[in-house]
């Protein structure tokens, strides 16, 4: 048999092996069968040398153009074996995407805590510093410097928690004591800030104070013993009634919304004056009027008023020189108002599901 | 306070519409809570005209007539339609005005208006009477109304039968507004009109003068600081006219007797309390005169009210005596002792301003609030003591036939003085900003009452009303102007704050970033109570050391909130409880709150900062892609890792708990955080009996960190620094070592003996295998990674330092390698 006939049987063999071939493994046991260091061609190209002179070129090239030949179908044949096993893989990996995500877990923030901090930052925006303060308060920071009178019923022991003073010699206010009333309560509210901000710092004076507060009130749908407050204070040269509305509005707006209208009724504070309460359109119906809202349109938000020129000089500041306002905004009220919530005692069970749902 | 519209109509012009004028109440600062109806509403019936009358067909006396009642009945196009009504009264022609009762009306009779047919003849409704509408005994024919009488309004209002009571909110500052006449002064001052107010004056004084009767003296000053006594003899005891009835009951007071509530009645007519006590219960002395005491009460005395009730009193209560024994509680309540009776007929009227605090303390720790105290503790007019005593008089004279003794006796040691105060016009427009006409100044405080004076340019000088206890100061006129001018009408403005500069502080901002980490982490923010149960530490076992003593509320509202707070867990682990019941069986939560550390011979309490988690039940519930994981040890563990290290605490160490101190976590799997020597909390997971304490069934495993600790232990964020460009070469080491060699005793040896080369290590595995490995030891697997800063590693160069690095390791921990 001729050299030449090989070849031309080798060109059979390799189109037959390497079409046969259906995965990558096979196509390389083709490779190295037809192409490799002790492969069928290489071997003929061994042999080569028993050939004449003359017969040698046509061979030869003969020879070379079948390797080419060899390659480019190996080559074919690996592109589209890649691709087949491409498609397969795809087919293999589709999914019924309607299956569930594999979600991280993300906590979230308390509805109380992240409207505190909704308040700290609208205040911080208008430039306000903010301070917390202590919960455990004397009675003089919590009524006396604002103004209350020594004997007004919120500082009763129905109104308010005191504590047992550890101090040396206070068993001598036993008469005091007897009433469930000592010198060391809960703060019942965060405006004794404002006073603590007017001995401790100098005019400017922007401030908040968000916290919590405590009263002896059984918890209901609508009370809770624990509560929390956001106080402001401002005081500075030339503070008008106008810029307490101003900054309220301003205020009011971003926490409710920029289509919300507000209301200014004059009220009764002991540590304002003038004092009022500010109602924000019911977003209900629209100032209308209808069951939310009492029918009345509006929803009572606030207390504020122009800081009483006594509790600045009681905290030595000039109140002919400055001027100021305060505020107090109830932040369970917030939550109630903006998310329609039936029972404030929600907010201290940690149910998981209602954590989850702000 | 009840203010009755009708009743102010007559003191002062006010809107048709109470509404209208509710409007301007709330404007202005008295918050009106409701507006309620009361008196004859009489539904359906109107006032009408008589369009025809023709003799009804089958009757000799009955008329069928046609009545205009405007648009009272209308058609379905809304075209008022005259009504058909068979009528038998004679007294009335075509063309007379007249009252109507529709169909639907219900009469005071008990009449109900039908659709009817009389004799064949359709009546749709009724021409009254005065008997018939209730008003009088006429019942001589239909009433007959005057000729410009209008027709078709309802006939309560056109009779003016209802009235509208507008329940107003009043500020404590403002006892002057417990009256109709304060009310009536504040709605003048409110729309700008003149008072008409008319007061009884009395017509005659007869027989021995009052001085000749009564002697009163005010034994302690504290208590009271006016007392006026008028007396009236011969009075007839008996009802009221309905026309004070009426008021009264407008006002929510229950009539007695005519002279009981005469008393009533000009308490809310001016806002003095009176009392009327029967003369005859006062002791006589010998002088033939009453003598009236006011005195505090010795501790533990007893007294009857008038309600019936024997009151223990407290040292320092103010009674009234007739010298021996008490015939009331001071501006609190009367005795039942010398209560009017249908027999009495001499009366003394007392007019006294006793001492607002007094009287508030008083009337709260007994309990017992009446519309006296109420007044008096927000303080009633002084000056308006003798005035009101004669109103009074004058009335028991007209109403109850009384004979009034002349003259008065009272005692009034320091008269008032009313407040002069300088109100600089500028200060006004300062304050409010706005420019506020000074005429409407001086309207708006005199209308209140005030002196108004001119004083130099540009100010005023203004007189308090003894009426007005909270008008002191130039603010507290700043405050009047303001709410009568008008809140809504300044313009809102935003202040400048010049030299300020706001914003949290670095150490606000890292509390926020310790929530947003551990809400990264998974855990979900909740509030408990600050309040704590007395015993709760010991109740889980752990340890009261550094935690100071508990602080202790003097009245709590249930004793398992007694106490405050010194611990976070067992508030989450109540949550824990909580939730389990209800069904969540995954629960991850933490709180951030105070904690109260109380201090011996201090009166405040150490108030810390404290954050702690649990974590119970898995991530999640097994899904087609996620399998259930529970949480233990090694999940809160890997929070408090996550934690520091993104605040950037360094020397962070785990140091296994003594379990001694440690009682309420369970051995084994508890530890105590540090960075470098400070200690910052623990995290492990809670003792089977701790949380058996509270109920729950799941493993819980949790922690809590000292929050001012973490924020002094946080570092800022450090300088870049590069990443070696040389691959890394990676080598796996197996060290067999005994049970009590740690995790972190052998990492630390591995760092240190790896040098500079070993830039990672970590653990893969642990095995334990008593045959494999040996009994009370453990095969340790880490993946070592080497890589240089600055070259490529060769084989040989690891291979000097990984094996230099096993045998300093093996020694050091007494470890074989693994092969």
């Amino acid at each position: 048999m001729s050299l030449v006939e090989d070849l031309e049987r080798l060109e059979q063999t390799a189109h037959e092996r390497i079409e046969s071939a259906t995965t990558a493994e096979q196509l390389e046991a083709a490779r190295v069968a037809l192409l490799g260091r002790k492969g069928q061609l290489t071997d003929m190209m061994h042999m080569m040398g028993s050939l004449s002179p003359e017969e040698r070129p046509a061979v030869g090239k003969r020879a070379n153009e079948l390797r080419r030949l060899i390659e480019g179908m190996i080559e074919r044949s690996s592109q589209s074996l890649a691709e087949v096993a491409r498609q397969n893989l795809i087919s293999r990996e589709a999914v019924d995407i309607s299956l569930p995500g594999v979600r991280p877990v993300i906590g979230h923030q308390h509805l109380i805590s992240s409207i505190l901090e909704e308040i700290e930052d609208i205040f911080c925006g208008m430039g306000y510093t903010v301070e917390y303060g202590r919960h455990v308060e004397t009675t003089y920071y919590n009524f006396t410097a604002l103004n209350a009178p020594e004997d007004h019923p919120s500082r009763s022991a129905r109104d308010t928690f005191y504590v047992v003073d550890n101090a040396v010699g206070t068993a001598d206010h036993a008469e005091a004591h007897a009433r469930g009333e000592s010198d060391i309560l809960l703060r019942t509210q965060t405006s004794g800030q404002q006073v603590h901000a007017l001995e401790n710092e100098k005019p400017p004076i922007y401030m908040i104070s968000p916290g919590t507060v405590y009263r002896p009130d059984t918890p209901d749908a609508c009370h809770l013993p624990q509560f929390n407050q956001v106080e402001g204070l401002v005081v500075d040269e030339g503070i008008t009634f106008g810029d307490l509305k101003g900054t309220l509005d301003t205020f009011i707006r971003a926490m409710f919304g920029e289509d919300r209208k507000t209301r200014y009724r004059p009220h009764f504070f002991p540590f304002t004056e003038p004092s009022c309460e500010v109602d924000v359109s019911c977003n209900v119906c629209h100032g209308k009027g209808c069951s939310f809202c009492k029918h009345s349109g509006w929803i009572e938000i606030l207390g504020c008023g122009m800081v009483d020129p006594n509790v600045l000089e009681m905290s030595g500041v000039d109140s002919e020189k400055y001027t100021g306002f305060a505020f107090g905004i109830g932040a369970e009220r917030v939550a109630a108002l903006r998310y329609d919530l039936p029972d404030l005692r929600a907010l201290m069970t940690g149910d998981m599901r209602f954590l989850a749902q702000f | 306070m009840r203010v009755s519209y009708k009743w102010l109509k007559t003191m002062v012009d006010v809107p048709e519409e109470p509404r209208d004028l509710v409007a301007e109440l709330i404007r202005t600062g008295t918050e009106v809570e409701a507006v309620d109806t009361v008196g004859q509403a009489f539904d359906h019936v109107v006032t009408g005209k008589v369009l025809t009358k023709d003799p009804h067909p089958d009757s000799d006396h009955m008329w069928v007539t046609t009545v205009d009642v405007g648009a009272a009945n209308t058609d379905a196009e809304g075209n008022p339609q005259p009504l058909q009504i068979v009528c038998g009264a004679q007294n009335f022609n075509a063309g007379d005005h007249i009252v109507v009762a529709m169909v639907g009306a219900e009469l005071p009779g008990g009449i109900k208006i039908k659709k009817a047919k009389l004799r064949g003849i359709e009546s749709r409704g009724m021409n009254c009477s005065a008997r018939e509408l209730g008003l009088s005994g006429d019942h001589s024919g239909i009433m007959i109304l005057p000729e410009d009488a209008p027709v078709g309004m309802p006939f309560a209002r056109y009779a003016d039968l209802s009235d509208s009571v507008l329940d107003c909110e009043i500020t404590p500052n403002r006892p002057d507004c417990l009256s109709m006449i304060g009310m009536a002064r504040e709605v003048g001052a409110i729309l700008d009109e003149d008072l008409h107010v008319d007061l009884p004056a009395i017509k005659q004084e007869q027989g021995a003068p009052a001085s000749d009767v009564v002697e009163v003296e005010i034994a302690d000053e504290g208590l009271c600081d006016r007392y006026v006594m008028r007396v009236v003899r011969n009075v007839k005891v008996g009802p009221s006219p309905q026309w004070m009835v009426e008021r009264l009951a407008a006002a929510g007071v229950r009539s007695i007797n005519n002279v009981v509530d005469i008393t009533n009645y000009v308490m809310m007519l001016t806002g003095q309390p009176l009392h009327a006590f029967d003369m005859a219960a006062f002791d006589m002395a010998d002088d033939g005169k009453r003598r009236v005491v006011v005195r505090a009460a010795h501790a533990g005395e007893k007294f009857t009210t008038l309600d019936g009730q024997e009151r223990v009193l407290a040292e320092g209560m103010g009674l009234i005596t007739d010298s021996g024994r008490p015939v009331a509680l001071a501006g609190v309540m009367g005795g039942l002792n010398s209560e009017i009776e249908d027999d009495s007929t001499d009366v003394l009227i007392e007019s006294a301003c006793f001492a607002a605090g007094r009287t508030s303390h008083t009337s709260r720790d007994l309990d017992l609030i009446s519309e006296a105290s109420l007044r008096f503790e927000r303080q009633v007019d002084v000056e308006g003591c003798v005035d009101v005593a004669n109103i009074t008089a004058a009335l028991i004279e007209e109403l109850a036939g009384g004979e009034v003794a002349p003259g008065y006796v009272e005692v009034y040691p320091n008269p008032f003085e009313p407040a002069k105060i300088t109100l600089r016009l500028a200060r006004v427009d300062a304050l409010i900003g706005a420019a506020i006409d000074p005429a409407f100044t001086r309207t708006a405080l005199a209308r209140l009452g005030c002196g108004v004076e001119d004083a130099a340019p540009g100010e005023l000088l203004v007189t308090q009303p003894s009426f007005r206890p909270d008008l002191t100061r130039e603010i507290d006129l700043i405050e009047e102007i303001l709410r009568l001018w008008g809140m809504g009408r300044v313009e809102a403005t935003i202040p400048a704050a010049r030299n300020h500069v706001g914003g949290l502080t670095p150490d606000q901002r890292l509390e926020r970033k310790i929530g947003q980490i551990l809400r990264a982490c998974g855990l979900n923010e909740t509030t408990t109570y600050g309040f704590a149960a007395p015993g709760d530490l010991e109740k889980i076992g752990m340890s009261e050391e550094g935690k100071g003593l508990p602080v202790k509320l003097m009245r709590p509202l249930v004793a398992e909130q007694s106490e405050m707070r010194r611990t976070l867990l067992p508030g989450l682990l109540t949550s824990v409880d909580y939730n389990e019941d209800h069904g969540n069986g995954n629960i991850q939560l933490y709180e951030m709150g105070r904690l109260f550390f109380g201090r011996p011979n201090k009166s405040q309490p150490k108030e810390r900062m404290s954050v702690a988690a649990v974590l119970a039940g898995a991530w999640g519930d097994s899904t087609c892609n996620q399998k259930y994981r529970p949480l233990r040890f090694f999940d809160g563990k890997g929070i408090v890792e996550e934690l520091l290290a993104q605040l950037r605490v360094e020397k962070v160490r785990f140091r296994p708990c003594d379990p001694e101190k440690y009682r309420f976590l369970q051995p084994g799997r508890a530890a105590e955080v540090l960075a470098g020597g400070t200690l910052l909390g623990w995290v492990g997971e809670v003792h089977p009996s701790a949380r058996e304490a509270f109920g729950i069934k799941l493993p819980v495993t949790a922690f809590e960190l000292d929050v001012d600790a973490l924020k002094r232990a946080a570092r800022p964020q450090g300088a870049y620094h590069g990443f070696s460009p040389y691959p890394p070469v990676e080598v796996d080491l197996a060290i067999v070592v005994d049970e009590d060699v740690t995790c972190e005793t052998l990492e630390q040896r591995l760092r240190s003996a790896g040098g500079k080369l070993l830039s990672d290590v970590r653990l893969f595995d642990v095995y334990r295998d008593d045959e494999r490995v040996g009994a009370g030891k453990k095969s340790m697997a880490f993946a070592l990674t080497y890589r240089a800063e600055d070259h490529t590693l060769t084989s040989s160069e690891v291979e000097k330092v990984h094996q230099r690095l096993i045998t300093k390791v093996c020694k050091a921990v007494g470890g074989t390698v693994r092969s």
